[in-house]
């Protein structure tokens, strides 16, 4: 029997208990104490999974996938030409569409590997990785600015106050790991929505996502809040004995309240913790070869380098959803090159050998296949240049993503923009369907994946979503 | 598109329409073509057997004739006019089917002519098993349900034990607990109590000498052995409760010094600030807008101030809730009430507002969907958020009733405007009073004489300046860009793409000659203006050339404006009609901020393109040009002299401009509020057909939900309908409003409601645990003015509230009160309390809290910083701390501080990790448990007596031999180089021990 999802209310009553829930120590019913309290508990899937985990590499503010995955020769024929296109933002503001000058790919496509996809050279490294991609060329999406369509991706909604996925994951799986979070966003931003891109909204508190560092903090001196004892190790004992002491005799003239043993027993995770969560994010025992292999030590790729690394050493430990961004504070984040469009090669070079590296390790321990890297950001780029000036505007229309791994096709490409790569139109995937597909592939069904709250059952894709089973392998 | 009604008579006539064109050869057509379409295509999403997306199916002929949420799919006989048709056309992006692939050109042309051919359809419901559509509640039904009747007065029924009640509520509480042959907890003992009273009426934790001044006097009151200071043995049995000393022959003495406490406790500042902070979750509170780009609301603090003082002076709740909704609109007595009242609508505008979404009408009904739904939780508690894309699935809300209400705040202004790039929300000037009115009133008038003055002096310049431009440099003759009026953005600030020259060759040129394309590369080449413009407006636009005969005579050139976009065609041969210089484009509408351009190409030209300038001119400007070109030129010495005059107007209107810098920066700046107010135009909407803003179904006279009122709504016409709604809302005949109120006092001082669902009192909620203290404390609250501090008093002095804590045989949840809840503190009381003890605490009450909280320019890029960079130093009491919606203090995250973007009445309370973690490892709790520490250490009392000092501070109790015994040892053979830290590990203890951290 599936263990059931917890209601709102139950979880609360039942007392949540954090990143890890070690149950009532000492207590005879321990066993099936946890099944019964643990919100974090593993949960069984809804069909067998073709993945266990997820690692969201995302790209804050929009790569322009004509100059990267989506290859369309129309626009190196008819570059400079003013044409008439449903500009985005011109509809949403005015209604109808400009004319605007066409703007052919900066960087040369070339075919790759052994399937033949095209790719740019903007990305060379993960170029050499085409056939173990699942490129999704024909990504659509809701939100013109960023806010709202970066809150659409890691929500499912621009506006309303959702679960992010990584939540929604964590609360149908529970967790591997009692002595980690199930969710971990490295490096997040404060912008276009801040933290309701990782927030649980009205999920328990239990499955929210956990900061690991902050953008713009060198990722060198990352590490979870509140994790380093803040006294010598001598000292911290002595505090934290005369706490144990102190509550056991509390609880010992409260008998029977398992809130306050849930609360004793928060303190004795959270002692392990401490010793276990600082090694998880400490890189210094990798090899120097895998170190090479992430760009750990160059210039570029150091920063990102290490925070995917600590994203596969999250995996390995049984974390469930690690994202890692690529991002900053500002309102116009990392790829949105509305001028300037050659500044794409400056935010390729830092991520392009790392995420190569991450998939080449992640192949190289075996845990590709039960991992799905998802690699993309909020929404593309025009076709075209805006204000006829050196940049390109953002895309919600069509776009490109890519996934490896964890069950979806490798070396394949599905759906198609129109021939400038302006609008999907072929086996259109909307971010709805993206996150249906995804779900599917950790075992979870997106219209079963409900949860309770104000009298209604939510969901990620609200009443939308469809699997794309074509490209599952 | 068609209302429901309208749908439903279609129907019936298509039907008939159907069925006299039955004829086999359309069958066949039908069968051939249509049906394996249907079935490939649509069936997926549209059929009984698999989904019925939109309530649409597409599997019998009843089914498109009925239609979906959008109405009938097809209307036989017209492609135009049927929505299936329109969908897959795929022109309009909302509306395309089916999702994942347009159909071929061919597709669509079979499914338009099946339609013209008066769609033939064999196929019946009959043959096909119906897919059943959730309804909720019809209305009639819905007001059969407990929370739409009317709350009924019922006397408090009879109870055994007639001597344990002490007024109503108990007897409704001790009724149902007897029924159950069981008996209410005993006493909490006095310590107990006294933490409890404070920590719920005011937050803050007794001091050691108010729980000694309560314990004495409950002492004395039911003639306790235990005289004057708080001693071991009532210490002990704060721990070990002894269940029957305490109850009473002289219980009434006891209530009496109870009664006493509470009174006090009511008239404090500090009562205000912490329900005004319950409030507050209800009222999604937040400081800064959060969403995508998160902007700062520099004034929300005064509409927290309003709420703080609003419960300390026990203003009448269905005032409380007028003022919310249409404080503008009320009659106010004097300034003072009505800076409150505006302050107060700020309920309506400081929700997680998504400034940036572009679809400006979009966003409008994205915050009035957000309004409807914090009205609804909070006010009525009502899911109405429901019904905005089809009727309510559970209550009997239709989307008619949605709609209704969304008519009178459609008719309310909550953004600025809805053309900004990033929109913002409205700032309210405040009307003062005496001398402080006369001084900003007199700052005011020189400032805006300073304007005229200014305004007058600009359009005189523009006037010589145009009279200069054509006498100086008629054509033939170059002149600068900025001897022109208006903005100019000459050829060498445009961004050229392609290969433009520069070229002197005619001299009618502005700047440093013009550019040509040399009649090469034709269709290659682009030249954009884009202006710097200061301030939003309708602009003419000009367009300088010099005119030649070799010149193309169809020149393309592209206004990018704030409504859209225009292509005119300009004849370069010919000379420009201004001046010789400049031919007018048109008058358009631009942005300050906005995106607007004008781009002149050379696509399809024949001949050579040149491009000199573009000029902007304001309406007014353009007024004032016109007249001043009318005059002949003079002779040389007038010109000189009009040049001299010319060079003394630009100086002045310089110095103009810059003491009007000065004036504004020095001034003062009249204070602003938060606020709303009617729109310009007023009336009712329509119904948004499955939510889509675009799509428009049938108007509906604005009103309220139906279930809940008696008679239909009376809407003035000249006013956006909030005062009404407020009134409604506000209603004694309302059976929602106040009973929705009571039971979240009933949650805020027991730790649950009544209803435990406080925020849903619709059919998907919680039943009340006793429906009959529900009612009677509902109409009590009426009757009693809807004074809140006497509804909090009745609740706090009810014997029910007084038990100790402990367990009820058969009721793990405790829904019959027969005992009080264990309750965690709130964050708020976590950080307060920490702050009290170390001696940080800053008790000044109301007041901004934020610095540099200016005005806010949402397009500016750096306007997050406020937030992002903001610092959490303050000590003031936790309420007054910044609440931004992206960046929270760290302990508020942690310890469950309600979720900032919506309402959420009830706290919940969770046990995690990172808690314990911040607890043991944070800076701020090490600082403050070492603030204590050395505050101790300062006394000179003895480590007995400051032990006992510390438990007095922090757990407002002594401690207990045990815990004497366990602090002891800590503290033995302590060096005095250690002594600060051994201390300071003491206050860390405490902080973090069980006893801090719940409220027994």
């Amino acid at each position: 029997m599936d263990t059931p999802l917890f209601s709102r209310r139950s979880a609360l009553q039942q007392l949540a208990c954090g990143f890890g829930y070690m149950a009532l120590a000492g207590l005879a019913a321990q066993q099936q104490a946890r099944a019964a309290i643990n919100p974090l508990a593993p949960r069984k899937p809804h069909h067998p999974p073709k993945a266990k985990r997820i690692i969201f590499l995302f790209m804050a503010g929009g790569v322009s996938h004509v100059d990267s995955f989506d290859y369309k020769p129309r626009l190196i024929k008819d570059d400079g030409k003013m044409m008439d296109f449903d500009d985005a933002r011109t509809i949403a503001k005015t209604g109808k569409g400009a004319t605007q000058r066409v703007m052919k790919p900066l960087w040369e496509f070339k075919q790759r590997g052994q399937s033949g996809r095209w790719v740019s050279e903007l990305f060379p490294e993960m170029a050499k990785h085409s056939d173990e991609l699942c490129v999704m060329n024909s990504m659509h999406t809701e939100g013109v600015a960023h806010g709202p369509a970066t809150l659409f991706l890691h929500t499912g909604t621009t506006n309303f106050i959702r679960p992010s996925m990584g939540s929604w994951v964590n609360y149908g799986l529970g967790t591997q790991n009692e002595n980690l979070p199930g969710f971990v966003s490295i490096a997040p931003s404060l912008g276009n929505g801040g933290p309701r891109n990782y927030g649980n909204a009205f999920l328990p508190a239990v499955y929210q996502g956990t900061a690991l560092g902050r953008t713009g903090q060198p990722a060198k001196d990352t590490n979870f809040r509140n994790i380093i004892p803040a006294r010598s190790m001598d000292e911290a004992k002595k505090q934290f004995d005369l706490l144990r002491e102190v509550n056991a005799a509390q609880l010992a003239a409260k008998p029977g309240d398992t809130e306050l043993e849930a609360v004793i027993n928060s303190y004795e995770l959270a002692w392990r913790m401490q010793g276990h969560a600082p090694d998880v994010v400490d890189i210094s025992k990798e090899s120097p070869e895998t170190l090479a292999l992430y760009g750990i030590g160059e210039k570029d790729t150091d920063n990102f380098g290490r925070e995917c690394l600590m994203a596969r050493r999250l995996c390995e430990q049984g974390v469930r959803y690690v994202q890692v961004n690529y991002s900053d504070n500002s309102n116009n984040p990392a790829w949105d090159q509305h001028s300037n469009m050659p500044k794409h090669a400056d935010h390729a070079r830092a991520v392009d050998k790392p995420v190569a590296g991450l998939l080449t390790d992640l192949k190289k321990r075996g845990l590709l296949e039960d991992t799905i890297v998802w690699w993309g950001g909020e929404f593309g780029r025009t076709p075209y240049a805006q204000t006829n000036g050196t940049g390109r505007d953002h895309n919600p229309n069509g776009f490109s993503i890519w996934l490896a791994g964890g069950g979806v096709k490798p070396g394949f490409a599905y759906g198609a923009t129109d021939e400038f790569g302006h609008f999907a139109v072929e086996d259109k995937v909307h971010m709805h369907d993206l996150h249906a597909t995804l779900l599917h592939l950790m075992g979870l069904d997106h219209e079963k994946l409900t949860f309770r709250h104000d009298g209604r059952d939510y969901r990620l894709t609200d009443v939308y979503g469809h699997v794309v089973k074509d490209i599952i392998a | 598109m068609f209302s429901r009604p309208t749908i439903c008579t279609l129907g019936i006539a298509l039907v008939s329409a159907v069925s006299l064109r039955a004829d086999p050869g359309d069958s066949e057509f039908f069968e051939k073509k249509i049906r394996p379409l249907i079935e490939q295509r649509c069936s997926e999403c549209h059929s009984a057997e698999k989904k019925v997306k939109g309530g649409l199916r597409l599997d019998s002929r009843e089914g498109w004739q009925t239609g979906g949420d959008s109405g009938a799919a097809v209307v036989p006989g017209k492609p135009d006019e049927s929505l299936l048709i329109k969908a897959v056309r795929y022109r309009d992006k909302d509306f395309a089917m089916p999702p994942k692939k347009k159909l071929s050109a061919d597709e669509v042309a079979t499914l338009e002519q099946w339609v013209k051919m008066g769609a033939p359809d064999p196929r019946t419901a009959a043959t096909v098993a119906g897919a059943k559509k959730q309804v909720g509640l019809s209305i009639a039904e819905g007001k059969k349900f407990w929370s739409y009747i009317a709350p009924k007065k019922i006397a408090p029924p009879a109870v055994k034990d007639t001597a344990w009640p002490r007024g109503d509520i108990d007897r409704f509480i001790l009724a149902k607990i007897e029924e159950k042959g069981l008996h209410p907890a005993p006493d909490a003992t006095p310590v107990v109590l006294v933490r409890r009273i404070f920590y719920t009426l005011t937050g803050l934790p007794p001091s050691p000498e108010e729980v000694d001044t309560f314990v004495r006097e409950i002492s004395a009151a039911t003639n306790d052995k235990v005289t004057g200071r708080q001693g071991d043995k009532v210490n002990d049995a704060a721990v070990t409760p002894s269940p029957t000393r305490l109850v009473t022959p002289s219980s009434s003495a006891r209530a009496k010094v109870v009664e006493k406490l509470v009174d006090q406790l009511l008239k404090s500042p500090h009562f205000g600030e912490t329900w005004g902070r319950h409030w507050l979750d209800v009222a999604r509170f937040a400081e800064s807008s959060g969403g995508g780009r998160t902007l700062l609301f520099k004034d929300a603090w005064r509409y927290r101030d309003y709420v703080i003082d609003a419960f300390n002076r026990d203003v009448p709740f269905d005032r409380f809730i007028r003022e919310q909704i249409a404080g503008d609109l009320l009659p106010a007595a004097n300034s003072e009430d009505k800076r409150r009242q505006l302050t107060a609508t700020a309920f309506l505008a400081l929700g997680p507002t998504n400034y940036e979404e572009q679809n400006k009408q979009q966003l409008r009904f994205d915050v009035i969907d957000e309004q409807l739904d914090t009205i609804g939780k909070g006010v009525l508690g009502q899911t109405i958020g429901c019904a905005r894309c089809h009727d309510h699935k559970f209550d009997p809300i239709p989307q008619k009733d949605y709609y209704a209400l969304a008519g009178i705040l459609s008719s309310t202004r909550t953004l600025f405007n809805y053309t900004d790039n990033v929109a913002r929300w409205i700032s309210e000037p405040l009307k003062l009073e005496g001398e402080e009115e006369k001084k900003f009133a007199a700052h005011e008038a020189k400032l805006t004489s300073l304007k005229q003055d200014l305004e007058t002096a600009k359009k005189d310049l523009a006037k010589m300046k145009a009279v200069a431009t054509k006498v100086s440099a008629g054509p033939g003759k170059s002149i600068a860009a900025a001897e022109l009026p208006g903005i100019v953005v000459d050829d060498v600030d445009a961004k050229a793409i392609g290969e433009w020259s520069n070229s002197k060759h005619v001299a009618t040129f502005i700047g440093d000659g013009y550019r040509t394309d040399d009649n090469l590369g034709k269709g290659s080449k682009t030249i954009t203006f884009t202006p710097k413009l200061p301030k939003s407006g309708r602009y003419e636009v000009r367009f300088a050339y010099p005119p030649g005969t070799n010149r193309a005579k169809k020149v393309p050139v592209h206004i990018l404006h704030a409504e859209g976009e225009e292509k005119v065609f300009v004849d370069e041969t010919l000379e420009p009609p201004i001046g010789g210089r400049f031919v007018s484009l048109g008058k358009f509408r631009f942005e300050q901020d906005g995106a607007g351009f004008v781009l002149v190409s050379n696509a399809d030209t024949k001949g050579f393109v040149v491009a000199d300038a573009i000029q902007f001119l304001a309406e007014e400007e353009v007024a004032a040009l016109d007249a001043a070109l009318k005059p002949a030129p003079g002779d040389d010495a007038t010109k000189r002299s009009d040049e001299d005059k010319r060079k003394k107007m630009d100086a002045r209107v310089k110095e103009m401009e810059s003491s009007m810098k000065k004036l504004t920066g020095a001034g003062p700046l009249r204070p602003t509020a938060m606020a709303v107010h009617d729109e310009e135009e007023i009336g009712d909407t329509q119904i948004r057909v499955r939510g889509l803003v675009g799509q428009r179904g049938a108007q509906v006279p604005r009103g309220f939900l139906q279930v809940a009122g008696s008679a239909p709504a009376k809407i003035s016409g000249k006013e956006s309908g909030r005062r009404e709604l407020a009134d409604w809302l506000a209603s004694p005949a309302n059976p929602l409003t106040a009973r929705v109120f009571v039971n979240r006092a009933w949650d805020w001082s027991f730790g649950s409601g009544i209803v435990r669902t406080t925020e849903n009192f619709g059919t998907t909620g919680e039943q009340p645990s006793h429906a009959e203290l529900l009612d009677f404390l509902a109409l009590r609250f009426v009757e009693q003015g809807w004074s809140v501090k006497k509804l909090v008093r009745e609740i706090v002095l009810s014997h029910a509230w007084q038990t100790a804590t402990g367990t009820t045989p058969g009721d793990p949840d405790n829904r019959m009160f027969a005992h009080a809840n264990r309750r965690r503190l709130d964050a708020e009381a976590i950080r307060d309390t920490m702050l009290a003890v170390s001696g940080a605490l800053d008790l000044r009450t109301l007041g901004p809290n934020i610095g540099n909280a200016g005005e806010i320019n949402a397009n500016d890029t750096s306007a997050q910083n406020v937030e992002y960079k903001y610092e959490f130093t303050d000590v003031r009491r936790s309420v007054y701390t910044p609440a931004f919606r992206n960046r929270r203090l760290e302990l508020f995250e942690a310890f469950d501080f309600a979720d900032i973007n919506a309402t959420f009445g009830h706290r919940s309370a969770s046990t995690v990790a990172p808690q314990a973690l911040f607890l043991l490892n944070s800076p701020f709790v090490l600082a403050q448990a070492k603030a204590a520490a050395e505050r101790a250490l300062a006394s000179s009392s003895g480590d007995d007596e400051r032990l006992a000092n510390a438990f007095r501070t922090t757990l407002c109790r002594l401690p207990t031999e045990k815990e004497r015994a366990i602090f002891s040892r800590a503290l033995t053979g302590v060096k005095d180089d250690r002594r600060t830290e051994a201390w300071s590990q003491i206050y860390q203890t405490l902080f973090a021990c069980l006893d801090f951290r719940y409220l027994e």
